[in-house]
């Protein structure tokens, strides 16, 4: 028998351990050969065609995902190595040369790397066509996805996955020369002092965040803080405060606020409070960094995610802004409206509008604009009654417009860069003058034919009549208008029709915004995964150390229901106070995200918010349990 | 006859310049084959640090330690890993058994690593295993087995090899007294039918009565020294607390 072979048993009869490596490190390939296989994918290619951008971003979602799937399965190495820590220290001491264990060490690693690949690839290839669809679905197409494996793909994850295993390997192979022999024997004996709170560093830390969070809120386009210190320069020091006030507030404030808790004694010295609240002092110190890695992931994920999932949740509601009508072009002649009849079937309205096309005089729009434009603009003009008429099919409130004045009609309004239009007056080249007296932020017409409308009164439409040239415009309303139909119409219209339709412009957003919201949410997942596997080895890493404690209670008479509420109270802060601080930042930095682009966010934000925190719980619930597992075999064993 | 072990002079500090704590100073003594000697002191004198050199897991401030006129601590890692194999058996207070092996394998796991044939390997498990009236339970994980047939265990696996210095780390700290005894018989009868040399540290004059000689270590340094020679072990072992009272040491564990 050689200690290759008892090494190997030992393998075998430790499996739950090595499970749980092994595990990490396969879930870690499928994500990422799923990914590869999407990138490489010919039918996503041929459907995206016309969207290059697609695989550009997917190449650079990649990076990412190897960035993160490198340090995730770093840190279970890690922790794994640990747990091995004394085997290897009995090796050492019964006359194991270091390099032999080295040797050992770096060969157990490869093999088990190798294992994983083998199995992450099969489960990653079956696993893809399940993404595949997923991410035709999102994008709006309905095909079928294929069943194919990609060999490219396979060799783009074995050669990334192999460089990652041979340094995890040699990671372990240094494991020995790293320790000294008496500090493998008595590295969990060692004991720490307990931390002092100090009240200055918790202020400065609750400052910190404060100012990052301040310099978020502000208006990028208007500050004057981002225009004197720079975007780049300011997004820094946003990034900086915040990350380094949160890394404060693990280190010091929630030591204070235990520290607090502490003086409390009546509540303290009831059960085991007093257990749970000396060891939260001991751990959430420690564990700073951890603990702020933890809210910065959850901070990043949940933004990301946030933002796409906005923009994927408004696609339909920014294309039915702009394209009140399911279809509109330029009546050209008699034919072309004959054969675009003949394709249409079904109408809830089919209407013919005239509006004039005019050259406007804009001079006193640029004052206290800060982009410089044109004095001249051309804008489309309807009447009162062609807008009342339009208002009225498509639900909208009727208007009434006064002699000599005006409405305007500008979706893309935002009161940063837009004219100030209310009492503004322009004029044609004849000088006749219009006064506007409001403004709306939604239109009749679509805004891809006509861009930006102005309604008049009746009479005065007469008058520009003379001046602008004049147009007819064919409104079309379809119920449930298809991707399929507006194609049909397309084909029968040629390019100077201005032809625009919902349908297809909800097909080109969906198409980037549904990609988009694919990549967020599978690095959503990746984040999540990472960050919840994280705080569940630390956990139970900490678990090992202290189960001895537990068997002292155990032994002292604490019932097991006692200990395990104590051990419950105890991960769920490990677990929801970086959560809560991770939600808060993104929280703020979404409501950036949200004045920035002119949309209400909250709704699509808070069931992100709400999925992401669900899914963490789920690994609460597991760590606890592992935990508590882990607790009372120790007492069963130990008696 | 030269003697096996040498120590000469050892000083062990800890901490850095202003907050040095010395845990031992001026420590000298030789042992010399087919000794069963026992260090003996209070709880902080140093005695596991002691051991802790011998063992070669830690090394001294200052001082040499000579096995066989070779010095210890000045071998490269690759000695000294063989240095351990060849010649140290380690008995642990906590056992230090590997969870995942039998008892057997945990017996044969050193001479797996010394490359021992496979056959050699069956007949010097089970004759080990027959000295610690374990041979029932070779099939047995560590966790199916008591305290006291673990710490059995742990006594077999460093005393199969048959190595030239046994060192043993309050062996029978975690026993009963039953489980102690038989402990203690068995590494008696091999100190004297098989002529090993077995170094142990202990604060129970209960089990230091199974020695021959006994060294007192206190505040970190040699106390004083005690052989057996004739006396019946109650004899000694009223020798011990009687050496014990005039140190100060702590006396308990009284069978």
């Amino acid at each position: 028998m050689t200690l290759f072979s008892l090494a190997r048993k030992n393998i075998a009869r430790n499996f739950s351990q090595y499970f749980l490596y092994i595990a990490s490190m396969v879930f870690s390939i499928v994500i990422y050969f799923t990914f590869v296989t999407l990138k490489y994918s010919d039918t996503i290619a041929e459907k995206t065609a016309s969207s290059q951008k697609l695989d550009s971003l997917m190449s650079g979602a990649a990076v990412i995902l190897i960035f993160f799937v490198a340090i995730f399965i770093a840190y279970s190495n890690s922790f794994f190595m640990k747990k091995r820590k004394k085997e290897v220290a009995l090796y050492a001491l019964l006359g194991v040369r270091n390099r032999q264990i080295g040797f050992m060490l770096f060969f157990e690693n490869l093999l088990l790397g190798l294992v994983s690949l083998g199995v992450g690839v099969v489960l990653g290839f079956l696993c893809s066509k399940g993404f595949m669809t997923i991410l035709i679905h999102l994008m709006g197409y309905d095909v079928i996805a294929p069943f194919t494996f990609s060999g490219s793909a396979a060799l783009n994850t074995a050669i990334v996955f192999l460089i990652i295993f041979l340094v995890t390997s040699f990671q372990g192979y240094r494991l020995i020369y790293q320790f000294k022999l008496i500090d493998l024997f008595h590295a969990s004996k060692k004991g720490e002092a307990v931390p002092k709170p100090s009240m200055i560093v918790a202020i400065f830390g609750v400052l910190l965040i404060a100012i990052g969070y301040w310099l978020a809120m502000q208006d990028i386009y208007t500050s004057k803080v981002w225009e004197k210190v720079g975007f780049l320069m300011t997004a820094l020091i946003i990034l900086t405060t915040v990350i380094v006030g949160t890394f404060l507030l693990f280190h010091s404030v929630t030591d204070f606020l235990l520290a607090v808790i502490k003086k409390n004694e009546r509540w303290l010295w009831k059960g085991l409070h007093l257990m749970t609240i000396s060891q939260l002092l001991y751990r959430v110190r420690g564990n700073a960094r951890t603990l702020t890695v933890i809210a910065v992931l959850s901070a990043t994920t949940v933004t990301t995610g946030g933002a796409v999932y906005s923009l994927y949740y408004n696609t339909n509601d920014q294309v039915m802004t702009a394209n009140p009508n399911s279809f509109m072009y330029e009546q050209m002649d008699a034919k072309t409206d004959q054969q675009i009849s003949a394709v249409l079937s079904e109408t809830k309205y089919d209407e013919s509008i005239e509006a004039l096309s005019v050259t406007f005089n804009t001079k006193e729009f640029n004052e206290a604009l800060i982009f410089n434009s044109s004095d001249k603009r051309i804008y489309t003009v309807i009447n009162e009654k062609t807008y009342n008429k339009l208002a009225a099919i498509q639900g909208k409130e009727k208007l009434h417009v006064n002699e000599d004045n005006a409405v305007i009609l500008d979706i893309g309004y935002d009161k940063r860069f837009s004219p100030k239009y209310k009492g503004k007056t322009i004029t044609t080249e004849n000088n006749t003058a219009i006064t506007f007296q409001s403004f709306k932020k939604q239109t009749v017409l679509n805004v891809g034919t006509v861009g930006i409308a102005v309604v008049v009164s009746n009479d005065q439409f007469k008058t520009l009549q003379e001046e602008g040239e004049v147009l007819k415009y064919r409104v079309i309303g379809v119920d449930q208008a298809s991707i399929d139909l507006s194609k049909k119409m397309a084909k029968e219209l040629p390019e100077e029709a201005l032809f625009s339709s919902a349908p297809q412009d909800f097909q080109t957003g969906i198409e980037i915004v549904g990609s988009l919201l694919f990549i967020g949410s599978f690095l959503g997942l990746v984040f999540l995964a990472a960050t919840g596997s994280i705080i569940y080895f630390k956990v139970l890493t900490e678990a090992e150390e202290d189960k001895s404690q537990y068997n002292i209670l155990h032994k002292m008479g604490v019932s097991a229901k006692e200990m395990r509420k104590s051990i419950a109270s105890q991960v769920f802060v490990i677990f929801f106070v970086p959560l809560a601080v991770g939600l808060l930042h993104s929280a703020i930095a979404l409501k950036a995200f949200s004045s920035l682009l002119m949309l209400d966010l909250a709704k699509p934000v808070l069931i992100w918010m709400i999925a992401y925190t669900v899914i963490y719980g789920l690994y609460y619930i597991l760590t606890v349990a592992s935990y508590n597992r882990i607790i009372t075999q120790n007492n069963r064993t130990e008696g | 006859m030269e003697p096996l072990l040498k120590v000469e002079n050892i000083k062990k500090t800890y901490g850095k310049s202003s907050a040095t704590y010395t845990a031992l100073e001026n420590i000298s003594f030789d042992i010399h084959e087919g000794e069963f000697v026992g260090i003996m002191g209070p709880s902080g004198a140093g005695k596991s640090t002691l051991l802790n050199m011998l063992a070669t897991i830690d090394s001294p401030t200052e001082g040499k330690i000579y096995m066989n006129d070779t010095s210890i601590h000045d071998m490269k890692e690759a000695a000294l890993a063989d240095f351990r194999r060849d010649n140290l058996g380690f008995i642990f207070q906590d056992y230090n058994l590997l969870d995942s092996l039998t008892v057997k394998e945990n017996i044969l796991l050193p001479l797996a690593i010394a490359k021992i044939p496979a056959k050699e390997i069956n007949s010097l498990v089970t004759r080990i295993s027959k000295v610690f009236g374990i041979e029932d339970l070779l099939a047995k994980y560590p966790y199916q087995i008591s305290g006291g047939q673990k710490q059995r265990t742990a006594a077999a696996r460093a005393l199969v090899t048959e190595p030239v210095l046994i060192l043993a780390d309050e062996p029978t700290g975690a026993l009963d007294s039953k489980s102690a005894t038989d402990l203690l018989e068995s590494l008696s009868k091999l100190n004297e039918n098989n002529n090993s040399t077995i170094m142990m540290v202990t604060h129970d004059a209960y089990a230091a009565s199974f020695c021959r000689r006994i060294i007192f270590i206190k505040d970190g340094a040699l106390s004083t020294e005690i052989y057996r020679r004739d006396q019946t072990r109650k004899a000694f072992f009223q020798e011990i607390l009687d050496v014990l009272a005039t140190i100060g040491g702590e006396v308990d564990d009284v069978i």
